[in-house]
């Protein structure tokens, strides 16, 4: 159980779109960039690990995100320092750990680093405007990344055999190599799945915030056999380290 | 009756043999069960056939029409004789499903027990029930049939349904593979080895629980050694390649476009894709055609060998071995090895040829007779199980001699012959022929991608069989785009010569010489049928419906085919087997449905509408509140809810609206085409409504366009109509190539409406950059700014009728907001308002709700909109077709009408509008309204009664007519004043 | 279940796909006869053979254009809607005599 006085996600005005879920799993809460992120589920550090290692859901969706859409995005971005790769349905990395995601030749979907300082993210978001020059020249236009989607983490070995009862696209590691991007359906709903840059497969799921739920309990079913479960951001740090 | 499997060979010369027999079975473990009412045990591994049989059981369920005694026929899943219930789970393989500590099962198609059955007297009742009894005989007079509807659906059916059985946990799982191997027989391993050598990722599927296929339990030399060593030499390098993934016990039940393959194994269906399928399927063994070749005790050669190779099992203890191939010595020689006395073996052909097996069994001194047949199978005193056959010479075609020799037998075994297990080439739309030479259907021009390789593709010499596969899985792996390496040879003898027999039918004088064990079809049956004048054997088939049970025409479509070339006088090899089509075996609704996915949208405020007592309901996926409170008290706490926006202030949640940001130089051009009114114009900080209509003018959205920045709309659209909108954007800028970006931002917005002429003071409170006074921030404006700390996009719209504000809030902090509007409004008792509350406000302002007072064809003109068109554009979507259906006339209209009778009930949506006793137009909403005080609604009518003051008639539940009169709209508040305060 | 290739993403289950009609071009929607707008609104040509349709991905509402042979149920080539149309579309005026005779 949380301390009395631990933070909750109510404390916060920004809230997970499944705080009530993660509460309910005994989550304690720490706050990152404004918002109540679940750091671990009561159990100890390492016995989470090895959840994460097996296979764990965490969510991230109080973590920074943004994103930019339509003609001129990739060129704009990539003034404002950015690297960004040629190839749609590709996430590439950033220097401060970001994930500037490529989700078609014009749209971008920018996701923090595990640190969720949110440097990058805040900077983009305040140097979008619009210009009063004509004609205007074309920078894409903001996306209200970090409220249309939520956004987990799975991750494990077990994560590619749990996907395969959710997802129709083969996110087995030797097919669908790091940085790649799947935006398919997902248990029904559509959904942009990730491949972390990490040993053991794991990867980011973002989809429909009001969604959230239903999918979470969905994905909660699919794992029942593997013996996974919900597992803290700390957890998915620690596999994420060192990368 | 208890134990006796337990102890080896049982009593009476039935049950266990010595290891190696048993491949299966693990003798260590004894699994308790009841079949019948009765315990018996059996050993983990068995299936409840084997288990039964070595408990000398051998009936396990009746037949469907007759109600004929029947038992095991191929030990392999392919027949119906062995389906059995097991609580509320019917048709139960019972030769296949494995026997589980407790479980209860039971046979199927019986009256009162298994054994005596009550309704026997349906057999004797047989001869009166030829092919096509149904059709012919209970629709004469008509009414017949609504009498014996009931008689014929309590006797029809196999098994029973239990309607309140527990729904089981089914789930689904995807596959994939470079090459997937079906079936793991000596052909499958072969190609599944290639093609792992190649580098290929396979998934080999095989249907039994152990690899090896006809090598577990078939003979292919004198002394049985060739298949102990081939299979566990394949068996052994399968194990040991990493990229070969096995799934034992579970079927492939079709082939699907692009080698889509669905799997089942146990309670999952995989839904497997492969690039390239090696089809090793194998054959299937057909039974015989003579009289009482249904009796237990008369089963497949292949069948006693399983029974014997995988279980152990003692198949009987005197036996008559019938054939036409090597096959049926290699038989023989496994019923000597287990102590069976085999009487005699009965050789269909003038002379035995020449094989390794004949030889054996010539060397054991056994009895063989050749150029005979069965002519009957004779029946125990008990009726339950095979007591002797009568053997007679052969004189021509499916005659055979008066003369007849009888030989007492418990076992008889067939092994006259195969057919292609070819299903799955079949549904990959691969057609086949017959082959003089081997007297069976082989499979013509295969498809891309797919491979045959082994007995389904005619191949049964074991060294070709493993060449082929080899062949077979190089050509894959190649096909799924692998560096495959050098051509394996191809080489040698197919070997299917020999191994089929062109007639093993043997039509008897007195019938019951079952053709189709599912439908107790006898050749008789099929012949009547053909002088019915089905003479084609797909016609046949639906007919007579042979092959129609549950084994599909496994052991019966060959035979049908025969029979009807012969009675039609054809040449068999113009003909070919019926169709087979997907599912090869039976699937479960189960595995059809798996885990239920109904996806479900919750609001950022769903948790808190729920604490509030809200009574919740579906719009598209998304959860809204109907109203507060419960439902005995709806009426009451919807009208309440309407008089506290009228009143006072009310909050309702529309974060289900749709959200789209259209944003680029064109954005207005943009809306100008998709939208009927006109947007060039339209200043920033202003909305403004939105019509959609689709190509042929008919209505299919609204909203408001707000305009935030010169190149900024945020339009709004309906909950259900938002995706469609949004992909229709896209589809007609992917032509136009305006300078535009649409995005659907639906999910990012939480939206609260805070309705009611008090609501300005509420958010004055937690709003302080934004000036709500009616001249800064008028009716129809739009802002954005903070509400309680929370940057929110403002909208002052009037779907309601009161002085209000939509206030669009980033989704995470949509809770906060509206925790934040429920604390400011609690002085000025503030109270939340449902979608039912919401209807009746916007009805009483007459606001349409498209898809509730429009159809798939009202267009505008229709709907009373004309004002919502512009019709100086160049272009709008649906533009031209409105033109025109306007200038052809309207044929109704959308009228605002009243009751003037107080006591009248309210009409409901639908009821009619009646005139001179034709169908003018029905009404789409009505309700008794708090404001106005009356009942009021919209209805379409005909042009000639829509003027203000006309009356017209709706016909209501119970037919009776009301009048209703046309009233202006809105009812309510007619100026507008209240919105725009 | 078929597979279709989404030029944006690639080999997927037709199940992530909605049909969107033949590929048309639009008459001059205020200079056409009645009949031929109806004509266009209406009636689909209904090829049997290679035939030109507008597909959209789902998961990312991406518009593409795949050639596809209704006899053999062969998808052929999938495109980028970009290669048809290359250009902006503009609607010319409305001719003066129309505008609000209604």
């Amino acid at each position: 159980m949380a301390a009395v006085n631990a933070l909750q996600p109510t404390d916060r005005l920004r809230r997970s779109f499944v705080y009530r879920i993660l509460q309910a799993n005994g989550a304690v809460f720490e706050e990152i960039n404004g918002g109540a992120v679940a750091m671990r589920f009561g159990a100890s550090t390492e016995s989470e690990v090895a959840k994460a290692r097996r296979l764990g859901l965490a969510d991230l969706s109080p973590l920074p995100r943004t994103g930019f859409k339509g003609v001129g995005t990739v060129d704009w971005l990539t003034a404002q320092g950015l690297t960004i790769g040629p190839d749609s349905n590709r996430a590439y990395r950033q220097s401060g750990g970001e994930l500037a995601a490529r989700l078609a030749p014009t749209e971008v979907l920018l996701l923090d680093s595990l640190s969720g300082d949110g440097a990058l993210i805040e900077r983009l978001n305040g140097a979008w405007g619009w210009s009063t020059e004509t004609p205007r020249k074309p920078i894409g236009y903001p996306m209200p990344r970090a409220d249309s989607h939520c956004w987990f983490a799975v991750t494990g070995e077990q994560a590619p055999a749990m996907f395969a009862k959710i997802c129709g696209v083969d996110l087995r590691p030797n097919k669908f190599p790091e940085g790649a991007i799947a935006q398919t359906s997902v248990a029904r709903i559509n959904g942009i799945v990730i491949r972390q840059a990490t040993a053991l497969p794991s990867y980011y799921l973002l989809a429909d915030s009001a969604s959230a739920e239903y999918l979470w309990h969905g994905v909660m079913d699919a794992m029942l056999e593997f013996d996974g479960g919900p597992v803290g951001l700390a957890a998915v740090r620690e596999l994420s380290s060192g990368v | 009756m208890n134990g006796t499997g337990v102890n080896g060979a049982g009593m009476n010369g039935a049950g266990r043999l010595p290891a190696p027999a048993g491949r299966l079975i693990d003798r260590n473990r004894t699994v308790q069960f009841n079949f019948e009412g009765r315990s018996y045990e059996g050993f983990a591994g068995d299936t409840i056939a084997s288990a039964l049989a070595a408990n000398d059981v051998w009936l396990l369920s009746r037949s469907f029409k007759y109600r004929r005694p029947r038992g095991v026929l191929t030990m392999a899943g392919q027949d119906a004789n062995t389906l059995v219930q097991i609580g509320p789970e019917p048709n139960v393989l019972a030769d296949r499903r494995s026997i589980g500590n407790g479980i209860s099962v039971l046979g199927q198609n019986y009256d009162g027990s298994l054994e005596n059955d009550r309704g026997r007297w349906v057999e004797s009742f047989g001869r009166f029930m030829p092919v096509g009894f149904y059709y012919k005989a209970f629709y004469k007079p008509k009414s017949a049939w609504k009498f014996w509807e009931r008689v014929i659906r309590n006797k029809a059916g196999l098994g029973k349904v239990d309607v309140d059985a527990h729904h089981g946990y089914f789930d689904k799982q995807y596959l994939f593979a470079d090459v997937a191997v079906i079936g793991g027989g000596p052909a499958g391993l072969s190609a599944a080895l290639q093609a792992a050598e190649a580098g290929a990722e396979v998934i080999l599927v095989d249907d039994t629980p152990e690899l090896g296929g006809s090598l577990n339990y078939a003979r292919f030399d004198g002394s049985g050694e060739m298949a102990r060593t081939v299979g566990g030499e394949l068996r052994a390098a399968v194990a040991l390649t990493p990229n070969i993934r096995v799934l034992s016990a579970a079927t492939c039940t079709g082939w699907f476009s692009d080698n889509w393959l669905p799997v089942i194994a146990g309670d999952r269906l995989y839904k497997m894709r492969a690039k390239a399928v090696v089809m090793a399927t194998g054959s299937i063994e057909q039974p015989m055609v003579f009289r009482n070749n249904d009796l237990p005790g008369v089963m497949l050669g292949s069948a006693a060998q399983r029974l014997i190779s995988f279980y152990g099992v003692k198949p009987g203890r005197r036996a008559v071995v019938a054939t036409a191939n090597a096959d049926g010595y290699g038989v023989a020689l496994d019923l000597i090895e287990a102590g069976v006395a085999v009487q005699a073996v009965v050789d269909l052909r003038p002379s035995v040829a020449p094989s390794p097996l004949a030889k054996a069994i010539f060397n054991r001194g056994i009895r063989v007779v050749t150029g005979h047949t069965i002519a009957e199978a004779m029946p125990s005193a008990a009726r339950d199980r095979v007591a002797g056959v009568l053997v007679a010479e052969i004189t021509g075609e499916g005659t055979f001699a008066q003369a007849a020799e009888t030989i007492e037998c418990d076992l008889v075994c067939m092994s006259v012959g195969y057919t292609p297990a070819g299903q799955l080439l079949h549904h990959a739309g691969t057609k086949f022929f017959y082959d003089r030479a081997s007297h069976m259907f082989q499979p013509g021009v295969v498809p891309a991608h797919v491979f045959p390789a082994g007995s389904v593709n005619g191949t049964y010499n074991l060294d070709t069989v493993i060449a082929e596969g080899r062949h077979a899985g190089w050509a894959a792996a190649k096909d799924a785009g692998l560096a495959a390496g050098a051509e394996p040879a191809m080489s040698g003898e197919k070997g299917a010569a020999g191994q089929t027999h062109p007639w093993p039918i043997f039509p008897h004088p007195k019938g019951k010489d079952f053709v189709d064990f599912d439908e107790d079809l006898q050749v008789k049956d099929l012949i009547n049928g053909l002088a019915d004048g089905y003479d084609n054997i797909e016609l046949l088939k639906r007919y007579s419906t042979v092959g129609m049970g549950p084994s599909q025409g496994r052991h019966s479509a060959v035979a049908a085919v025969r029979i009807t070339a012969k009675e039609t006088g054809r040449d068999i090899a113009g003909m070919s087997v019926t169709t087979q089509r997907p599912p090869y075996m039976p699937e479960k609704f189960g595995h059809l449905a798996g885990r239920v996915f109904e996806p479900e949208r919750h609001t950022a405020m769903h948790h808190r509408h729920i604490e509030a007592g809200a009574k919740m309901m579906v719009a598209g996926l998304w959860y809204r509140p109907a109203f507060y409170g419960p439902s005995e008290n709806r009426e009451q706490a919807i009208r309440e809810e309407v008089l506290s926006v009228r009143e006072n202030v009310g909050l309702i949640d529309v974060s289900t609206l749709g959200g789209l940001d259209i944003r680029g130089a064109d954005a207005a051009e943009f809306l100008n085409r998709l939208y009927t009114f006109a947007y060039a114009k339209q200043p920033v900080g202003r909305s403004r409504y939105v019509l959609m209509t689709e190509q042929a003018g008919a209505i299919i959205d609204d909203g408001v366009a707000c305009r935030f920045h010169d190149e900024h709309f945020y339009v709004t659209a309906t909950t259900g109509g938002v995706d469609a909108v949004y992909r229709q954007m896209l589809f007609w800028n992917a032509q136009w190539r305006l300078d535009v970006d649409v995005a659907n931002v639906t999910a990012a917005y939480a939206g609260v409406n805070i309705a009611g002429p008090r609501s300005r003071e509420v958010l004055q409170k937690l709003c302080d950059d934004v000036d709500l006074s009616a001249e800064a921030f008028p009716y129809m404006g739009v802002r954005t700014g903070t509400v309680a700390g929370v940057p929110v996009r403002l909208l002052r719209v009037g779907f309601v009728g009161e002085l209000g504000y939509e206030i669009h809030i980033p989704a995470s902090q949509g809770e906060v907001v509206w925790d934040a509007l429920m604390a400011a409004g609690q002085p000025f008792s503030i109270r939340p308002f449902g979608v039912e509350a919401q209807r009746v406000l916007r009805l009483e302002k007459g606001h349409i709700i498209v898809g509730q007072d429009t159809d798939g064809l009202t267009h505008p003109y229709e709907a009373d909109m004309a004002w919502a068109i512009s019709r100086k554009k160049p272009f709008f979507v649906g533009g031209r077709s409105i033109e025109i259906q306007a200038e052809k006339g309207l044929t109704r209209k959308l009228v605002g009408f009243t009751l003037d009778d107080p006591q009248a009930p309210v009409p409901e949506e639908c009821h009619l509008v009646i005139r001179g006793g034709a169908i003018v137009g029905r009404v789409t909403s009505a309700v008794r309204s708090p404001s106005v005080g009356k009942v009021i609604g919209l209805a379409y009518v005909a042009p000639d009664q829509a003027e203000v003051g006309q009356s017209f008639d709706i016909r209501i539940g119970g037919g009776r007519m009301i009048e209703a009169r046309v009233v202006p709209i809105p009812f309510y508040d007619p100026e507008n004043k209240r919105q725009e305060m | 279940m078929k597979i279709m290739n989404c030029p944006l993403n690639g080999p997927r289950n037709i199940s992530e796909f909605v049909w969107g009609g033949e590929v048309r071009t639009m008459p001059d929607p205020n200079g056409c006869t009645t009949e031929e707008w109806a004509d266009y609104v209406f009636l689909e040509n209904n090829t049997a053979g290679i035939v030109r349709e507008w597909w959209c991905h789902v998961p990312t509402s991406f518009w593409f254009i795949a050639e596809r042979n209704t006899v053999t149920d062969e998808i052929i080539r999938t495109y980028p809607a970009g290669e048809v149309f290359k250009t902006r579309v503009d609607f010319a005026p409305r001719p003066k005599t129309q505008e609000g005779t209604r």
